[in-house]
């Protein structure tokens, strides 16, 4: 049983190290850590790792907000969105084959290759659109100089529709989708890139708590895996925000993508080749 | 005079309006996610180790059958919760993940506290709704 364990265990604190070195959360290292190495099925590594998703989301949680920089207003309207999706996608998993799973997983995971190349700063907006004015979205973020700069915020429904994409697919994949919710929030509502991250990780535990809750009523969450993985996933996780503030950030990016296309391509061929 | 006797009222009633978000936000949240984070990590290393201590060959047994795709394992709660009162492992790691999906719950609830408090009825709708998707999640689950 220890070896089984341990193996679990050393998997699971290696994706979550990623995980947060890479900014794109443990789910999208656990998936393919858990087929490919471990063995396990598309849709058992699905309920484990939305688990491990909610489970890091709340290890950074209990300090949630303090940072100024998320937006609670932006993440409820939006997580009306991601909870939809996730809920539906959580509930369609189980009734899709495995191999359409695993293709999707491939093709998200090239889209995460692609936001880890492109991620970049936008400027402030100066004023909302009229619904977002009317939903009080804007906010402050600390300028240069310490005083409070404004931003506004545009696009809701075009953010909502990505965020229910966001929710489809960490239901339906056990991801956070952390990346397409700051895509959604940056280059299409146009907030801040701190801000949109701040807002992402508080959103993305709700949003996988929610496929989560799915698997765990429907009794598809394989206790004797998800427990070491969650508490693997959690302290790798915290291990690897300690390590971000002195890495080589642009040389570590250059890895992911390498990563990230590589899994891509074999979770593509299990896909394609039925194995 | 009277206008900036009304600016300054509004201005008092934001500035409440704001230690109240930040009393909530940052001393009772925290608080009470880390005591549920606590009860789940501790539930979940306790039955990991009777497991261990037990029937380490029904884990390993358990494993190859995930594995194998034998994955569904559902029970009544009431009839889980009774098990893990009699110290079954299983039992208790799956209680244990259960309350760790509180952690998002309660996280969606204290901002539903918050808006109610505030009487931002647009945001307490969207809260409520985000609380009842939660609650359909579990239904849905339940039915298939």
């Amino acid at each position: 049983m220890l070896t089984v364990l341990g193996g679990l265990l050393a998997l699971a604190v290696g994706a979550g190290f990623i995980g947060a070195l890479s900014g794109l959360g443990g789910g999208v290292f656990i998936v393919p850590a858990l087929v490919i190495v471990a063995h396990v099925p598309m849709y058992a590594a699905i309920g484990v790792s939305l688990i491990s998703v909610v489970a890091t989301s709340a290890g950074a949680s209990v300090a949630f907000v303090r940072d100024g920089w998320t937006n609670l207003r932006v993440a409820m309207v939006l997580e009306c969105a991601t909870v939809s999706g996730a809920v539906g996608g959580a509930f369609l998993a189980g009734h899709i084959a495995p191999w359409i799973l695993e293709l999707l997983f491939a093709l998200v995971m090239l889209q995460s290759a692609y936001f880890t190349v492109r991620k970049q700063d936008a400027e402030l907006l100066p004023e909302s659109d009229p619904l977002c004015a009317r939903l009080k979205l804007d906010g402050h973020v600390p300028g240069d100089d310490g005083r409070p700069l404004h931003y506004g915020v545009r696009n809701l429904p075009g953010g909502g529709v990505l965020m229910v994409v966001a929710g489809i697919t960490s239901g339906l994949l056990g991801i956070g989708s952390g990346a397409l919710k700051v895509i959604a929030m940056d280059y299409v509502m146009h907030l801040p890139l701190k801000v949109s991250s701040a807002t992402s990780n508080f959103m993305i535990g709700v949003t996988a708590g929610a496929g989560a809750l799915v698997f765990l009523s429907r009794g598809a969450v394989a206790g004797s895996i998800a427990a070491p993985v969650a508490l693997g996933v959690t302290v790798g996780a915290l291990a690897g925000s300690r390590v971000l503030p002195h890495a080589n950030v642009r040389a570590l990016r250059a890895m992911f993508v390498v990563i990230l296309v590589l899994i891509a391509i074999e979770m593509g061929w299990r896909a394609l080749s039925g194995i | 005079m009277d206008e900036l006797l009304e600016r300054s009222q509004a201005e008092t009633a934001s500035s409440q309006a704001l230690q109240d978000e930040d009393r909530i936000l940052r001393r009772w949240t925290p608080m009470l996610l880390r005591t549920i984070l606590v009860a789940a990590t501790a539930l979940l290393i306790v039955g990991l180790f009777l497991m261990a201590r037990q029937a380490p060959g029904a884990y390993v047994a358990r494993f190859k059958a995930v594995q194998a795709g034998k994955i569904y394992s559902r029970q009544p709660w009431l009839t889980m919760v009774g098990q893990a009162v009699a110290g079954d492992p299983r039992a208790i790691v799956t209680i244990g993940l259960m309350v760790l999906t509180l952690v998002p719950l309660a996280r969606v609830a204290f901002c539903f506290l918050l808006f109610l408090r505030e009487r931002d009825w647009l945001y307490v709708m969207f809260t409520a709704y985000v609380l009842f998707g939660l609650v359909l999640g579990v239904v849905l689950g339940r039915i298939g």
